[in-house]
């Protein structure tokens, strides 16, 4: 039932029209009630980030050490690739990993919450209006989320930057490229929607986080196979791939500006290869954010009607 | 406030003394509260059981292939690739896994046993039955951290079994943190670690999502030390000058695991772990992960004795 100001004498004056409360007045409706969340996100991503400058550093000073080395360069090869790609690839995998519990722990209990407390009772009964209310909840906390995770990206893109020469990768490697870009900020909100719609349609909140954490496994699995089909990818007869380091083309050796050859076959007497180069990546990037931005319009749109389905 | 069974007439039946609930009552009320959580896991567990089982006799199967193979580079490349490609990314993916399993375990069971009877307000009522509070929860803590470790050992056995052939194949070393991590008692014992940890938690914030939160932290800041510093320094590892014993560059199967080399007099002395030494390793691991669990379960329950009611 909302509540609007209506003038004590309706004839008398014009006619007021039955505004709908702003949107900007949620914003601080969304700090309020979340402002424990959002503090703790900002905090250990500031933490993580900080790791990785001071680690970073370290690695940077490492790798230069390394390539400016001429001779005798065994320990220090062997040293990097112990230590130093240990601690990277674990991190590496770290935020891979991470961005699910994003999901977990701020999409989940979200709507969860409210419903398994019973203060929908209060919330959604506000002069705003429940649907209006989710939504501009869900798209401040998600925008949030993304440019977090985009900041605490950049940060990564630097400090992982030696790993990729050194350790045979190239940037359209899964785990590389979960990582680079814009991406990552898009997999967060994309884990973020999961999670609100999943707290809503289970209502609970344990378990709307186990399911969160699923779904997104599944999601990152289902998407590094998806990547083979990006309308990027390019065929060329062998010997005809260009190679950028021989330039005049023969077989690729595997440098970090390889393609990612995706399939060969024989044809005749040409053999055919089709396969990415390490130039479409940024094509690539805005496919995958294109389409994880498109699933979570479409989880905030679900979740905004399974509220407005739900008796109170 | 406990209540006892007292007989009517005090001074003349013989079954004078009160007698305090039984134990066994726990049994059924662990299952009752913990139910969902405990059958879910199961599931899971299960699921990972099934993709063990069926991919580790294709990866069997298909190692013995790529083994036997004699027809030539062509030929064998084929039989090879289904070994080293697809069973080695399905591997990969088992150890991320097997990884992730004990912390994702202990966090969505243990905080909960605590943290949502203060959450929802209902400690009033389980710790005034008969049996008392700090044996209410005694029981329950140890009932479900012994399904779990119970659980979780039988999994890392699986685990072994299924990831045998790549360790020859790959001549990965016996000193790899996901080797150690996942092989005999020393998984069960992280799961018990983990558990022990997330309930202490639960206990101390009484919220469920911060003590969750806290026990992933926590878990994730004991598991990099152990790699990054405790490995190194248990006390099983040698000290000798004689190089031949590190002759060969590349680290095998079988290779002592360096921990410090230094230079005094002229000679070069090394610090090392010896694979002989694995299992000794391993059972130090676990005993001082039992160690961490007993003493986070002694707090938990001194923190269960002093809350007022």
């Amino acid at each position: 039932m909302t509540v609007l100001t209506m003038p004590a004498q309706p004839a008398a004056q014009d006619t007021p029209a039955l505004r709908p409360l702003p949107w900007h007045r949620m914003a601080w409706v969304t700090w309020r009630q979340h402002r424990a969340t959002l503090i703790s996100v900002a905090a250990v991503f500031a933490a993580l980030a900080t790791f990785l400058l001071i680690a970073g550093a370290d690695i940077h000073h490492n790798y230069a050490v390394l390539l400016a080395c001429h001779d005798g360069c065994g320990a220090l090869n062997a040293h990097f690739n112990e230590t130093d790609w240990h601690l990277a690839n674990g991190v590496n995998i770290m935020m891979d990993g991470g961005v699910a519990f994003i999901g977990a722990f701020v999409g989940a209990p979200l709507l969860a919450r409210e419903i398994e407390t019973g203060t929908y009772r209060y919330a959604w009964t506000q002069a705003f209006g429940r649907e209006r209310w989710t939504i501009a909840k869900l798209v401040l906390l998600g925008t949030t989320i993304a440019v977090l995770a985009w900041a605490l990206s950049q940060v990564f893109d630097w400090f992982f930057q030696p790993m990729v020469p050194q350790e045979d990768m190239t940037i359209l490697t899964a785990t590389v490229f979960d990582t680079h870009g814009i991406v990552f900020a898009f997999w967060a909100l994309a884990a973020f929607t999961i999670g609100a719609f999943a707290g809503m349609l289970v209502r609970r909140i344990v378990p709307a986080m186990a399911i969160t954490l699923v779904a997104y496994l599944a999601l990152s699995l289902v998407a590094w196979d998806l990547r083979k089909y990006y309308p990027v990818a390019m065929v060329a007869s062998i010997p005809n791939t260009p190679s950028t380091t021989t330039g005049t083309g023969g077989p690729i050796p595997f440098s970090m500006n390889a393609p990612w050859v995706l399939n060969t076959w024989n044809s005749g007497t040409t053999n055919w290869e089709k396969y990415i180069p390490v130039s479409r990546f940024w094509p690539m990037q805005l496919i995958e954010s294109g389409w994880l931005l498109v699933l979570s319009a479409a989880l905030v749109a679900a979740t905004a009607w399974l509220v407005h389905r739900r008796a109170v | 406030m406990t209540v006892f069974t007292l007989s009517a007439r005090p001074g003349q039946d013989t079954a004078g003394q009160p007698a305090p609930v039984r134990w066994r009552g726990m049994l059924w009320v662990t299952w009752r509260q913990q139910r969902a959580a405990l059958v879910s896991v199961a599931i899971l567990l299960g699921a990972a059981v099934i993709f063990l089982v069926v991919e580790g006799r294709q990866t069997r199967h298909d190692y013995a292939a790529a083994l036997a193979c004699r027809g030539g580079f062509a030929a064998c490349q084929a039989v090879g690739n289904r070994f080293y490609g697809t069973d080695w990314h399905a591997a990969i993916a088992a150890t991320a896994a097997m990884q992730a399993i004990p912390v994702l375990l202990a966090m969505f069971t243990g905080p909960s046993v605590l943290a949502r009877e203060f959450e929802n307000g209902t400690f009033r009522y389980t710790w005034t039955q008969g049996i008392g509070r700090v044996r209410w929860t005694v029981a329950k803590l140890t009932l479900l951290a012994a399904a779990l470790t119970a659980v979780t050992a039988a999994l890392g056995q699986l685990y072994d079994w299924f990831y045998a052939p790549f360790l020859s194949a790959k001549n990965t070393p016996w000193y790899t943190a996901t080797v150690l991590d996942t092989h005999g008692i020393v998984f069960a014992a992280w799961t018990l670690a983990a558990f022990c940890v997330g309930a202490f938690l639960g206990m101390l914030f009484r919220r469920i999502l911060p003590a969750m939160a806290a026990t992933l932290g926590v878990y994730a800041g004991l598991a990099v030390a152990t790699y990054a510093e405790l490995r190194k320094n248990y006390p099983v590892a040698l000290v000798t000058s004689n190089a031949s014993l590190f002759a060969s560059p590349n680290p095998t199967r079988d290779s002592p695991w360096i921990v410090r080399t230094w230079e005094s007099g002229g000679t070069q002395w090394w610090r090392y772990i010896p694979e002989s030494r694995s299992w000794p390793m391993q059972v130090f691991e676990a005993g001082w992960l039992l160690v961490l669990s007993l003493l986070l379960i002694a707090g938990t329950l001194w923190l269960v004795r002093r809350h007022a009611t």
